[in-house]
């Protein structure tokens, strides 16, 4: 199988994202400021420079920065997906020489590589004269943005799973609500899963989501190779599991495309 | 579910349809908040045949056009074609090969230009778009290069390859379109109102270059249109679907000579309009000073008539129409 085309497909969506780029700005600038409350709200809970759960404040606010970083790369693929069946919008994949699930996925990526880089840049200068750095050894660097590249793989295709179920149900907005807040609080978006009850820590540790958010960020915050290694594993893991579940929800989902008028 | 039968030896057919058959399931729901619940609990579904067994061959660098009016399954017959819907019963094979199962290889030879759904990439120049495609369809660097320079001189969008296509009108557009459908030289162009929305000059230019490549790279062609200009200029042979069924299938010529034997004209005139000749004509409006008739040229030539009203009125304004689609299939009809 040929994959240059999906880089050139990669590409040309990351050159587009530039056309958007204020928009991007604007939200990404409002996920600053999300981050900014926080910042306040955790100063006054750390007020007397306490750890909780193995997080000093840095740490904390530096994880929320990440996760937010992630989570927010992707826009709603779900709901995306879905109007593409919908709407018929797919019968211009359908009829050319490439993978549509490929096709999806190097079009994503492009735009939330984008995305994410510029989120966390703003997070960073939110972050950064509150508080200053954290420890941190500049060489994890490409191995922790492995790590974020899969998260953002693991979201896009746990998306694109329940996408497919458009082609079944007329709305999917509710799966899309849901999968969204199971991601903001079991996945670790909002806290480390540490300050969790233990019961529901250990639940939230075993599904994927938090492999999503928690794990990444936790990798960033706090580094170690026996951590980065089960992170990545699991990752992979979860990513093949999922690939093979829409697929072949895609294949059924096919044959059963219709496409009214137009 | 297709199934492939036998593969065919007649190889001057590039495509061969036979007893087609697709159906949809639609979802119905009574009226108000009742009906919302009853649909919930129960829904119920109606089956609406779009296409009832049809059957047609089609030879290498044919020109066709598929005409009907809205709803009556072109579309739906086209997607089947490329591969896009699966029928219910039938039988497709495209190159020797059943479009569903092999989509992806088939792709290669396919061209799609659909008026109302654009390829191009909206905010880049169309040559980056050019050049995505030409990654797409695994083209040889070389092999491309001259392709597309050849295209971009013969479709004369020099000028406007490196400007966004937001940026261009929508014949400039359109032209760009037709660039991208034939980058990977493919066997079958499809085109679906292509010529939508644009002006006199540019249709004439675009019909003539689809001739032109038909011409020159023996493309097979098939149009789905509502512009019987489109298909009179372009199409030897017509497809007529009406309600999911072919209805008529043969030289386009012949259905001018047989069906097309009505014009619509409207006329608006300084002075109270007057018309002395009776015979063949239909009055479809009437007002003081505005006049729309429908003219059997059967029975009188369109030249007597038009000679009558512009010697009779002072003529303001004045416009000769073909008869619309649903009157030449009225017209098959009454026939049969």
């Amino acid at each position: 199988m040929n994959l240059t085309k999906y880089y050139y497909i990669g590409k040309i969506n990351f050159v587009n994202s530039f056309v958007y780029v204020w928009d991007r700005v604007a939200s990404s600038a409002f996920v600053g400021l999300i981050i900014f409350i926080f910042t306040q709200l955790w100063q006054i809970i750390y007020s007397e420079g306490q750890i909780i759960s193995g997080f000093s404040i840095a740490m904390m606010l530096w994880y929320f920065v990440m996760t937010e970083s992630i989570v927010t790369s992707l826009p709603s693929i779900v709901k995306r997906v879905g109007a593409e069946i919908k709407e018929g919008q797919i019968a211009n994949y359908l009829n050319k020489p490439y993978n549509y699930l490929l096709y999806q996925y190097s079009t994503y990526l492009g735009k939330a590589v984008f995305n994410f880089f510029l989120t966390f840049l703003i997070g960073s200068i939110v972050v950064l004269p509150i508080l200053g750095g954290i420890e941190f050894n500049f060489l994890n660097i490409p191995l922790i943005f492995l790590a974020v590249i899969l998260a953002i793989s693991l979201n896009f295709i746990l998306m694109m799973f329940l996408g497919m179920f458009s082609f079944w149900f007329e709305e999917s907005g509710s799966l899309r609500m849901i999968y969204n807040k199971i991601v903001f609080t079991l996945g670790g978006m909002l806290l480390p899963l540490e300050i969790f009850p233990q019961w529901l820590s250990k639940i939230s540790k075993l599904l994927p989501f938090s492999y999503i958010a928690y794990y990444p960020a936790k990798l960033f915050v706090n580094f170690n190779f026996g951590l980065f290694w089960q992170v990545i594993r699991t990752q992979i893991f979860w990513i093949v599991i999922f690939s093979g579940l829409t697929l072949m929800m895609y294949k059924i989902g096919v044959r059963k495309v219709s496409i009214n008028g137009g | 579910m297709v199934i492939e039968g036998k593969k065919t030896k007649n190889s001057n057919y590039i495509i061969q349809v036979e007893n087609l058959s697709k159906s949809f399931k639609l979802k119905i729901k009574e009226a108000g908040l009742v009906g919302s619940f009853k649909s919930i609990i129960k829904p119920k579904y109606k089956k609406v045949k779009a296409v009832k067994n049809i059957s047609f061959n089609v030879k290498k660098g044919e020109l066709i056009a598929f005409i009907g009016p809205n709803g009556a399954g072109k579309s739906t017959t086209l997607k089947m074609l490329s591969g896009i819907l699966y029928p219910d019963s039938g039988k497709i094979t495209i190159l020797n090969k059943n479009p569903q199962k092999d989509r992806k290889t088939l792709s290669y030879n396919f061209g799609t230009v659909f008026g109302q759904k654009p390829q191009l990439w909206f905010h880049l120049p169309a040559i980056d778009s050019f050049n995505l495609f030409a990654k797409i369809y695994d083209l040889d660097q070389q092999e491309y290069t001259k392709r597309i320079n050849y295209l971009i001189k013969r479709f004369e969008i020099q000028d406007i390859v490196k400007h966004p296509v937001r940026k261009l009108s929508l014949g400039q557009r359109m032209r760009c379109e037709f660039v991208l459908a034939l980058i990977h030289k493919p066997k079958i162009l499809f085109l679906d109102e292509p010529t939508i929305g644009l002006d006199v000059v540019v249709k004439k230019t675009i019909r003539e270059l689809i001739k032109e490549i038909n011409k020159k790279e023996k493309i097979s062609v098939i149009l789905t249109s509502h512009d019987m200009g489109d298909v009179e200029s372009i199409c030897e042979r017509a497809i007529i679907i009406n309600q999911g069924k072919i209805i008529y299938d043969g030289k386009f010529k012949d259905i001018k000579k047989d069906y097309l034997e009505k014009k619509v004209i409207s006329i608006s005139s300084e002075t109270p309009i007057k018309l002395s000749i009776k015979k063949g004509i239909k009055n479809i409006e009437k007002r003081k000073f505005d006049l729309k008739i429908e003219v059997d040229t059967k029975k009188i030539a369109i030249k007597k008539v038009i000679d009558a009203l512009l010697k009779e009125n002072k003529i303001n304004d004045i416009l000769i129409e073909e008869a619309p689609i649903e009157e030449i299939i009225e017209g098959i009809f009454k026939k049969k």
